[in-house]
């Protein structure tokens, strides 16, 4: 049994716009992630969306929950 | 060690900081959170089997549509609760499939049947009301900044969900008869039920951890008001009756009758006369109603199904 994973999910509406964190899901695998934030966030006509685990990500300037999950990021 | 005393967090809140991590909160923040999220989260999560319920009476395919969009849209804001809960500490798994049925905090209104598309429209246009009026308060003063950031989708689909229900009570009025006859029998219950979410009033209230650390702006009396003063002139401009009316004098709208009271689920009949104490309330709440059990099993009773497969 694969265990679940939580994914930042962000997303743009229009191809000139910044990415905006809209929210979170969690999933067994990465394609599972896809699909549930497709679902999930689906509020707007998305032009993109990304997901990517939580763990993936290290704090640059703030070391604390949630981006702060990689204890070798507090070095 | 936290980094601020209660008494600190709770100026810094009112003066506009925004929570973003738990080493920003005190215990008691944390805990009042917690049961706030959780209300939500429960409400979003039991409201989709009890509209499914409904809708499984839906008149055409483009209302069974409609009717399932909106089970979609509940269940995704439930899952946004959860996933904050989560980040909190607390095991989502233990939150939807190992708790108790009866220690679930979703209000009572969502113990009930709901039977028949009027029902449905109606519970669209009072619960997904009360749960815009609710809602829309924290996410607007809300002192939690994953949540404010959490309810930006919410609120823009409560707004779909309560027109589609505000629509179809106006055409059910239009048509008159027996489509009329089956919205006002459903207002009969669900308009007490309603005013009954919002808790206890104002003046039996003292203290409220969530006021005190900003987890909403609004006291239990003013978002009734708010409430009633959205659901009250419609009804009015409907021709539908509810024990309530609106003074001119004041812009106030009031109860016909004496709050609390006693409700029958069998009969699904609010007894005016059998007036109660707030405590008698709470413990109808928690003792449940007729379809916790049904609903709560219905969206876990598939849940180990597919683990076993994959472990298989």
């Amino acid at each position: 049994m694969e265990s679940e994973r939580v994914y930042e999910v962000f997303a743009r509406k229009q191809r000139q716009d910044r990415f905006q964190h809209v929210g979170t899901v969690t999933a067994p695998n990465r394609n599972l992630a896809r699909v549930y934030a497709w679902q999930t966030y689906d509020e707007d006509k998305w032009f993109e969306m990304v997901v990517a685990p939580r763990d993936s990500f290290s704090a640059v300037n703030l070391f604390r929950f949630p981006f702060t999950v990689n204890e070798s990021d507090l070095g | 060690m936290n980094r601020f005393t209660n008494e600190e967090l709770m100026r810094k809140v009112q003066e506009g900081f925004i929570v973003e991590s738990e080493e920003d909160m005190t215990d008691d923040y944390k805990k009042a959170l917690i049961v706030q999220l959780t209300v939500q989260g429960d409400t979003e999560l039991i409201s989709a089997p009890a509209y499914f319920m409904a809708a499984r009476d839906a008149p055409s395919a483009n209302t069974m549509v409609s009717a399932v969009a909106i089970i979609q849209d509940e269940l995704g804001h439930a899952n946004i609760a959860y996933r904050l809960l989560e980040d909190l500490g607390v095991d989502r798994r233990w939150l939807l499939y190992e708790r108790e049925p009866a220690k679930f905090k979703h209000p009572y209104g969502f113990d009930q049947p709901l039977e028949n598309w009027a029902e449905l429209v109606t519970a669209n246009a009072l619960y997904d009301r009360a749960g815009i009026t609710l809602l829309g308060d924290v996410h607007r003063n809300t002192s939690y900044g994953p949540l404010k950031r959490g309810l930006a989708k919410v609120a823009m689909e409560e707004n779909f969900h309560l027109r589609h229900g505000e629509v179809w009570i106006r055409r059910l009025a239009e048509a008159g008869s027996a489509g009329k006859d089956a919205v006002q029998r459903a207002l009969d219950w669900m308009f007490p039920m309603g005013v009954e979410w919002f808790g206890m009033p104002d003046d039996r209230k003292h203290h409220n951890a969530q006021l005190d650390y900003r987890l909403k702006g609004m006291t239990n009396d003013q978002l009734r008001q708010t409430w009633l003063r959205a659901v009250v002139p419609l009804c009015e401009e409907l021709g539908y009756d509810v024990p309530a009316r609106s003074n001119s004098d004041t812009g106030e709208v009031e109860l016909l009758y004496e709050l609390p009271c006693q409700y029958d689920p069998e009969q699904r009949r609010w007894l005016f006369d059998e007036t109660l104490t707030w405590k008698q309330v709470f413990d109808r709440w928690k003792q449940r109603g007729p379809m916790n059990q049904q609903y709560v099993e219905s969206v876990r009773r598939s849940r180990f199904d597919v683990e076993r497969l994959l472990a298989a």
